[in-house]
């Protein structure tokens, strides 16, 4: 009888690192699936987009897949000279992964090459230049996505950056967090949430957004699965998500904005796909659960700095790029924190009190700058006559801009006079007398019903008489 | 500090047949070794004539231990066998006589608890009393101190082993027996049978007779591994957490087997000199729990029983299959700490990368972090603050790891590196 030796133990466990690796995976999938519906066979079904264009978010993905599985072959093969069991060290190498991510977290309108050049940065530096899986610091497909958007994102910008072919046509300019810096930070509603439609919208995914990260719904649902099956760190998205929950509340309340402030900051850009799938990346998280604890505080303080106080309104990415180069003192405090409870202590005493700090720090200066109207709006004059105060302005509508003098007697508006307007339902809004109800019911406007037909016509007109009204109130 | 988990028990392999004994062995090999000693004095020499029961041996370092023959007859000779560590260490050879005829200890009493502590310690310690377990540590140590609280594991963790239930079904009338008289000689006020909550069988062995001893009671223990460790299993039944020694909290743990060898020393004044031991496993022909003469080699057992099945390649493991050694042979020696010998199939599993998931640090009982270990294997400064040292070698790192990373390894060469330090 021959005896074979192994060090054991004898038994193990049934779970397999290609077993998390294919729920992975299953769980991107709906998502995949919710992308290409919603940027290429939506805008296709609506008309607003040819072959090409439904066909364009799966090219993208499948591109990004490609290129990362092609870039770890011909490494495997020619840098590292590994001619038998090619396919299964690529395999092996899951590196399918890094690639998908990248088309996951780009925006719909990044030109192909730029897809191939992303993952292709992603696989090579983000990952095979560490040492392969297991070595990496950063997570991969961020260090592509990083490269993309701050080389070429100018380029996909002037493409039309995240808006799907629809968008274009039906949302004026912009993702929700750019128009969020756009109105600095402080609004309400109306010009938060409203331009994108409601937090539903936000949560079934129909915004715009990069190809991954829109439908939040669908991310949460992979979260679940993802955390009962042990595939991720569910520790990390828990402490990231509720550190920008209590940190945009602290500051949404001392702006006097309602609680559904920190709903659209968490539900807005890729904060929930960046801490359900990029920060529990296992390589490039930490591995003690203390550390893990340590890591989401760390990753939420540091989006929210980087929302209000960077001039990248998204600030998931970079946060996380910045705390995977923290993760082996993380870890090491980790460690230690299992023999001395000092070093946690410490360690979540100064987070809260950076998380505190800053919460009141931003609170307070966006206070200061409250009087800044959205950029859609535009005052050309004004004028005093009699009494009365006479804007002469434009706010940008669905086609166009629109014209009007809002005149103002007594603090509030007495008239809106429209210039001229080029918007096609026009009709629409003049037969329900939207105007006069605007008038009516000027200090409780969020209340004033929409035009259905016209929700871009009449959310600008709404805007228009709250920029008015805003602005009327600081000159006073 | 992580509470173990549920891992497959594969214990009804061995469970369907009666203990059975296996034949007298011609020759019986005792290894002059005692828990981390591995070169104790021997005091015979080729061609002494010895009794069942003659002091052959003696650990005499900072633990003074007899080492006892388990036969009548002759020394043929110091050999080298395989100790159940992986080992090969001295053994005294002694040729069987097979007439039994052993050391004649007066001075046992009929009433067993009417002895005193002084007395009860020179028994176990002349009786040589050692952790059946596995640990082989010296029984006689842990009742030194002042003690309020003994605890009889009879949980057997390890999947595949079922020698102390067999013990139970046997012996519970005398285990209990036994504690009872420990507790008295001790002083001790409170008895816990440890059991976990999926062996209800063994529950009904023990109610059988409990009613006799009200000062003992019963506790069911959560079904996860390694929940037989003393540490856990004292968390667990009384939530108190030591740092050295339970014997700085009073507390003292025992295997039942360990009980019944207690009881037999009590009784007799005499040495065990053969021992339970689950031979299973999927490569053998008849998996059961087998009565063995102490010293007997592993390879006339498993001949006598069935041998193997099967061609392939085969794992052979002195121990459970969590903590036990595997050998290259089959010639093991059977001491007092061998409760269990598996043969299976010889799988050979590739390890994959790590995929720092943190699964091993969640999971590890002595709250250590196998895989950053792994990282600093060699950088004694790092290993300070990671203590790989409290690792008990449980093995649940490497039962975990999705990446079938052997890494408790990596673990026992970072304690290695500590202590070269
Ligand atoms: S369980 Fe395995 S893969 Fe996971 S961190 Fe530990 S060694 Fe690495
Ligand atoms: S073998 Fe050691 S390091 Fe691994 S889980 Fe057990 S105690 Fe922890």
């Amino acid at each position: 009888m021959e005896f074979g030796f192994d060090n054991g133990p004898h038994l193990k466990d049934k779970d397999h690192t290609s077993k998390i690796m294919s729920r992975l995976l299953m769980a991107l999938t709906p998502i995949i699936i919710f992308a290409v519906y919603k940027n290429g066979l939506l805008p296709y079904l609506e008309g607003y987009t040819n072959l090409y264009g439904m066909l364009k978010p799966l090219i993208i993905i499948l591109l990004g897949v490609l290129t990362s599985i092609t870039v770890e072959i011909i490494y495997f093969r020619f840098i590292l000279n590994k001619k038998d069991n090619l396919i299964e060290e690529v395999k092996r190498s899951y590196a399918l992964f890094p690639g998908l991510f990248v088309a996951l977290t780009l925006p719909i309108n990044t030109p192909l090459w730029l897809v191939v050049l992303g993952s292709l940065i992603a696989t090579l530096i983000g990952k095979l230049l560490f040492g392969g899986l297991g070595h990496n610091i950063f997570n991969p497909a961020l260090v592509g996505c990083l490269f993309v958007i701050a080389s070429y994102g100018a380029l996909i910008g002037a493409r039309g950056g995240y808006l799907n072919p629809m968008e274009i046509d039906t949302i004026a300019g912009v993702t929700p967090l750019t128009n969020l810096s756009n109105i600095n930070y402080v609004g309400t509603w109306s010009n938060i949430v409203k331009p994108f439609g409601s937090l539903r919208d936000f949560l079934l995914g129909f915004i715009p957004g990069s190809l991954g990260e829109t439908s939040k719904i669908l991310i949460l649902l992979s979260f679940i699965y993802l955390a009962v099956t042990k595939v991720i760190k569910w520790v990390v998205p828990v402490c990231y998500v509720s550190v920008v929950f209590v940190m945009t509340f602290i500051i949404g309340t001392m702006n006097n904005i309602d609680i559904f402030y920190p709903l659209f900051h968490i539900l807005s850009g890729g904060l929930l796909f960046g801490a359900v799938f990029m920060a529990t990346d296992p390589i490039t998280s930490p591995t003690t659960r203390i550390g893990q604890i340590i890591f989401g505080l760390g990753l939420g303080l540091l989006t929210v700095i980087f929302r209000f106080l960077s001039p990248y309104p998204e600030g998931v990415l970079t946060s996380i790029l910045t705390m995977n180069m923290l993760v082996v003192i993380i870890d090491k405090i980790g460690a230690k924190a299992k023999f001395k409870k000092g070093y946690l202590n410490i360690s979540l005493i100064v987070l809260l009190i950076c998380i505190i700090t800053f919460s009141i720090y931003i609170g307070y200066n966006l206070k200061s700058n409250t009087n800044k109207v959205d950029d859609r709006f535009n005052i050309i004059e004004i004028r005093e006559e009699n009494n009365k105060v006479i804007y002469e302005v434009t706010q940008k509508g669905f086609k166009g801009l629109i014209k009007a003098n809002i005149t103002i007697a007594n603090d509030k508006i007495i008239d809106v006079d429209i210039t001229s307007q080029s918007e096609t339902y026009w009709m629409e809004m003049e037969n329900q007398n939207y105007i006069n109800r605007l008038i009516n019911k000027q200090d409780d406007l969020e209340n004033v019903d929409v035009v259905s037909g016209a929700t871009i016509s009449s959310n600008a007109l709404k805007a228009m008489v709250e920029n008015v009204l805003a602005d009327y109130e600081v000159r006073k | 500090m992580a509470k173990g988990i549920k891992v497959l028990s594969n214990k009804s392999m061995s469970l369907n047949d009666q203990l059975v004994e296996c034949k007298r062995p011609e020759i019986v090999y005792i290894p002059l070794v005692n828990h981390s000693k591995m070169d104790c004095e021997c005091l015979v020499k080729v061609g002494d004539k010895v009794l069942k029961g003659t002091v052959i041996g003696r650990r005499n370092d900072n633990i003074d231990l007899p080492i006892h023959a388990s036969v009548s007859g002759k020394v043929i000779g110091i050999e080298e066998k395989l100790y159940c560590n992986g080992e090969g260490v001295k053994c005294v050879a002694i040729e069987n006589d097979f007439r039994e005829k052993s050391v004649d200890l007066r001075g046992a009493k009929k009433n067993i608890a009417s002895y005193s502590k002084d007395d009860f310690i020179t028994i176990l310690k002349e009786c040589a009393v050692t952790g059946m377990g596995g640990g082989d540590f010296p029984t006689y140590i842990k009742y030194k101190s002042e003690l309020n609280t003994i605890i009889v594991n009879a949980a057997e963790c390890e999947p595949y082993i079922t020698a102390d239930y067999m013990m139970v079904k046997l012996h519970a009338d005398e285990i209990l027996e036994a504690v009872d008289a420990i507790m008295e000689i001790n002083g001790i006020d409170k008895g816990i049978i440890a059991i976990k909550e999926s062996n209800i069988e063994m529950r009904d062995e023990f109610i059988h007779y409990l009613g006799t001893y009200p000062k003992i009671t019963i506790t069911m223990v959560r079904n996860v591994y390694p929940i037989g460790w003393e540490k856990l299993l004292i968390k667990e039944i009384l939530g108190i957490e030591y740092e050295k020694l339970p014997s700085d909290k009073g507390i003292v743990v025992n295997n039942v087997s360990t009980i019944y060898a207690i009881y037999k020393a009590l009784k007799y004044r005499r040495p065990i000199s053969k021992r339970i031991v689950t031979v299973t496993g999927e490569r053998l022909q008849e998996p059961k729990n087998i009565l063995i003469r102490l010293g007997t080699s592993m390879k006339n057992v498993i001949e006598e029983f069935g041998g193997y099945i099967g061609s392939s390649k085969i794992r052979f493991i002195a121990g459970g299959p969590m903590m036990g050694t595997c050998l290259d042979t089959d010639d093991l020696v059977v001491t007092k700490n061998l409760n269990c010998v598996l043969v299976i199939d010889d799988k050979d599993e590739a390890d994959l990368p790590c995929i720092r998931c943190g699964r091993c640090i969640a999971v590890c009982p002595a709250n250590i972090c196998p895989v950053l270990i792994k990282d600093k294997v060699n950088d004694f400064e790092s290993l300070k603050y990671l203590h790989p040292e409290k690792c008990i070698e449980c093995g649940l790192c490497s039962y975990i790891c999705p990446s079938k990373i052997r890494i408790r390894e990596s673990v026992r060469e970072a304690k290695k590196e500590i202590r070269r330090h």
